[in-house]
C-alpha cells in the first residue's frame, strides 16, 4: 500500500513502518474519521507504544527512541488538527496505558480499542 | 533592599570615572524594575557627580577645582607637625579634601523599566580628588524587582508540580517525585513564568500550569535518556531505569509525557499547544541522530549543532514562545522571544559540556567522554593538530577510568574549553541583541541576567 502524498511528509524518518504496521493501523482508524491525519496519529500512536514495549518486555534503546518519535509526531499532529476533546482523549488514553504498566497490571483495553474510542471524543 | 560594594581602581591625581555601565550592570543583575540606586562615596577624598562625558568638558572640571582649591596653596590639615596620632603614609591632601566638599559624597538615581533614568548627556562620574587609589562606593537598590515577583512565581510552580504528582498512581508518581525533588534548575518553567508576564493577559496560576508540565516533560524524556544512555545516576540519584528497571522508566516517562501535553492542551491555548508539542517532536528526533553520531563519535561541529539545538535548545525556544503566546504578546515579541530562547538553549548545552571537564563541578569528570555523548570540546580537541590523532585513537577503543583521564587531560591542554566557552558567550550576546529589538515590559533585565546565568556557571 502506497503512502498517500497528503500524509508523506508526516513520516518523515518513519518511512520504514509504514509497511511495518503502521499502514495497517492506519486503514484501521480511518473509517472513523473526517480528516486522514486524524487516522495517522492514532496510528502512530498505537505503533509508537508498541514499537517501545509498553506493558511488554522493554525495547532496546533505539528501536525505543524510535517509538518516541511515533508518540511525539502523534501527539503534534492531534495539537495542530484535532479538536480539544480529541487530544484531551488520547493523552487520557496513553496515560491508562502507561499507569497499567507501571503498576504491572493488565491494560484496561487493548491500544486501539482506547484510541478508537479517543477519536469520537469530539462527537 | 540590596546592598552591594562598587570598586575600581584610579590611575591619576584628579580623574573622573565613568561608573554609568557599573551601575547598570548593578541594576541588570539585581532585576530591579522600577526603584532608586543609591550611591555613596565611602572616602573623604572622591566624591560623585553626574554631568557630560566629554573629554575637554572634564579638564574643565579639573581646572575648575584647582582654580577653588589649589594643590599647593598651604592647608591646615598638611601641617602635619600640628595634627595628633599621624600615620607614617598620611598624604599631603588638603586640597583634595576641599574639592570634595564642593561635590557630593553620595546620589541617589531613578531607575525605570530596569534602566538608569538620565538624560542624553548625562553620566555618573565618581570624582578621584587625591589618586591613583583602589576606591570603594557603597551602591544600594531598593524599588520592585523582578526577582521578588519572582519568588512565590517559583513556589507555585513547585506547588503545582507537588499537585499533579500528589493525584497520581503511586508506582508512577514515586520515581518522578523523587527526580523532582532531586532538584534540576528549573530554567524552562522560570522561562515560561517570564515570558508569560509580557504580554497585555498575564494570569499567573494559568502560567504555573504551563510552566509546571513544561518540568514534567522535560523530566519525561530525561527519564527516557538516562534509559537509552546506561546512565545510573541522575542528579545524585539512581535513574529511573538504574533503580526500578526499563520497562518502569519507559512507562513513567510515557505517562508524563502524555499527561503534560494533556495539562498544555487543557490550557486552551492551540498556538502554546503546537509549539511544545513541536519541541517534543524535535527533541525526539534528535535523539535519535545523537544516538545514530555515537558510531562516528565524536562526530562534527555541524552535527553537534543540528543535534544539540533539538535536544536541548527546541524546549527553550518553546518555553520562551509558550509564556508569550499565552499572555498574548504579539508576534514580534514571539518569534524574538524564540529566538533567544533557542540561542540560550544552544549556549546552556554548551556551557554543560565545559562543566563535564571541571573538577569543581560536582560531577564526575568525563561523564560524557564516557557515556559517548556529543560534546564540543571534545570535537575540537579531536580536531587539534596535536592532540588530535591521540584523542581520536582512544575515543575508537573500549573506554575505561585511564582512558576517560587521558582523553579529559588531552581536551584540556588544548584551547577547546575557552574557545567552547567563547562560543557560548557570544551566543548569549546574540541571544540579548533578539531582547533589544522588541517591547518587553521592563523584564529585559532579568532574561539577559538570566541568559547570562545559563552560561556562566559551575554546575
Amino acid at each position: 500500500m502506497s503512502v498517500e502524498v497528503a500524509l508523506e511528509p508526516e513520516l518523515d524518518r518513519l518511512e520504514a513502518l509504514w509497511s511495518d504496521g503502521l499502514a495497517d493501523a492506519y486503514q484501521a482508524y480511518l473509517p472513523g474519521v473526517d480528516q486522514p491525519k486524524l487516522a495517522l496519529a492514532a496510528a502512530l500512536i498505537e505503533v509508537g507504544v508498541r514499537l517501545q514495549g509498553l506493558g511488554g518486555r522493554a525495547a532496546p534503546p533505539t528501536t525505543l527512541l524510535v517509538g518516541d518519535l511515533c508518540l511525539a509526531r502523534g501527539s503534534r499532529i492531534l495539537a495542530d488538527h484535532a479538536p480539544l476533546a480529541v487530544q484531551v482523549a488520547f493523552a487520557r488514553a496513553i496515560e491508562s496505558l502507561s499507569s497499567a504498566a507501571a503498576a504491572e497490571e493488565p491494560a484496561p483495553a487493548s491500544t486501539r480499542e482506547l484510541l478508537l474510542q479517543s477519536l469520537g471524543a469530539a462527537r | 533592599m540590596s546592598p552591594n560594594r562598587l570598586e575600581f581602581s584610579t590611575t591619576s591625581p584628579t580623574q573622573f570615572v565613568d561608573i554609568t555601565p557599573r551601575i547598570q550592570e548593578a541594576i541588570s543583575r539585581s532585576g530591579l524594575r522600577d526603584g532608586r540606586v543609591h550611591l555613596q562615596s565611602l572616602h573623604t577624598t572622591l566624591g560623585l557627580a553626574v554631568n557630560e562625558n566629554e573629554p575637554l568638558l572634564l579638564r574643565d572640571f579639573e581646572g575648575l577645582l584647582e582654580r577653588l582649591a589649589p594643590a599647593h596653596a598651604g592647608y591646615e590639615h598638611d601641617d602635619f607637625a600640628r595634627r595628633f596620632e599621624i600615620r607614617v603614609d598620611e598624604p599631603v591632601n588638603g586640597h583634595a579634601h576641599c574639592r570634595q566638599l564642593l561635590l557630593s559624597a553620595f546620589a541617589t538615581l531613578l531607575v525605570e523599566e530596569g534602566r538608569l533614568v538620565l538624560g542624553r548627556w548625562q553620566s555618573v562620574f565618581a570624582v578621584e580628588l587625591d589618586g591613583p587609589r583602589q576606591r570603594q562606593l557603597a551602591i544600594q537598590l531598593e524599588g520592585v524587582f523582578a526577582t521578588n515577583a519572582r519568588e512565590p512565581a517559583e513556589s507555585l510552580v513547585e506547588l503545582e508540580l507537588a499537585r499533579q504528582l500528589l493525584v497520581d498512581p503511586e508506582p508512577i508518581a514515586s520515581p518522578m517525585r523523587r527526580l523532582i525533588e532531586a532538584g534540576g534548575k528549573r530554567l524552562r518553567p522560570r522561562l515560561v513564568q517570564l515570558t508569560s508576564a509580557i504580554g497585555p493577559r498575564t494570569d499567573p496560576l494559568r502560567a504555573a500550569e504551563l510552566a509546571a508540565a513544561v518540568e514534567l516533560l522535560h523530566n519525561a524524556t530525561l527519564i527516557h535518556d538516562d534509559y537509552v544512555d546506561e546512565s545510573t545516576h541522575r542528579r545524585g540519584r539512581p535513574t529511573v531505569a538504574a533503580a526500578e528497571g526499563a520497562e518502569r522508566a519507559i512507562a513513567v516517562g510515557d505517562y508524563y509525557f502524555a499527561k503534560a501535553t494533556r495539562l498544555i492542551a487543557q490550557i486552551g491555548n492551540p498556538g502554546v499547544t503546537s509549539a511544545v508539542a513541536e519541541a517534543l517532536e524535535a527533541i525526539c528526533a534528535s535523539q535519535i541522530d545523537d544516538v545514530a553520531l555515537r558510531g562516528t563519535y565524536p562526530g562534527d561541529r555541524e552535527s553537534y549543532l543540528r543535534v544539540i539545538r533539538g535536544k536541548t535548545a527546541s524546549l527553550f525556544a518553546a518555553a520562551c514562545a509558550s509564556g508569550a503566546l499565552l499572555s498574548e504578546a504579539n508576534e514580534d515579541v514571539v518569534a524574538a522571544l524564540r529566538r533567544y530562547g533557542d540561542l540560550l538553549g544552544t549556549a546552556f548545552q554548551m556551557a554543560d559540556d565545559v562543566i563535564d571537564f571541571s573538577p569543581s563541578s560536582g560531577k564526575t569528570v568525563g561523564l560524557d567522554i564516557r557515556q559517548r555523548v556529543l560534546s564540543l570540546p571534545l570535537i575540537y580537541a579531536a580536531e587539534d593538530r596535536v592532540v588530535g590523532p591521540e584523542v581520536r585513537r582512544l575515543l575508537a577503543g573500549t573506554l575505561g577510568d585511564t582512558e576517560v583521564g587521558r582523553v579529559t587531560e588531552l581536551v584540556t591542554s588544548t584551547d577547546a574549553l575557552p574557545r567552547v566557552r567563547r562560543e557560548a558567550q557570544a551566543l548569549i550576546d546574540e541571544a540579548v541583541r533578539e531582547l533589544e529589538v522588541v517591547e518587553l515590559d521592563g523584564l529585559r533585565p532579568v532574561l539577559v541576567s538570566v541568559a547570562k546565568s545559563a552560561v556562566d556557571r559551575s554546575s
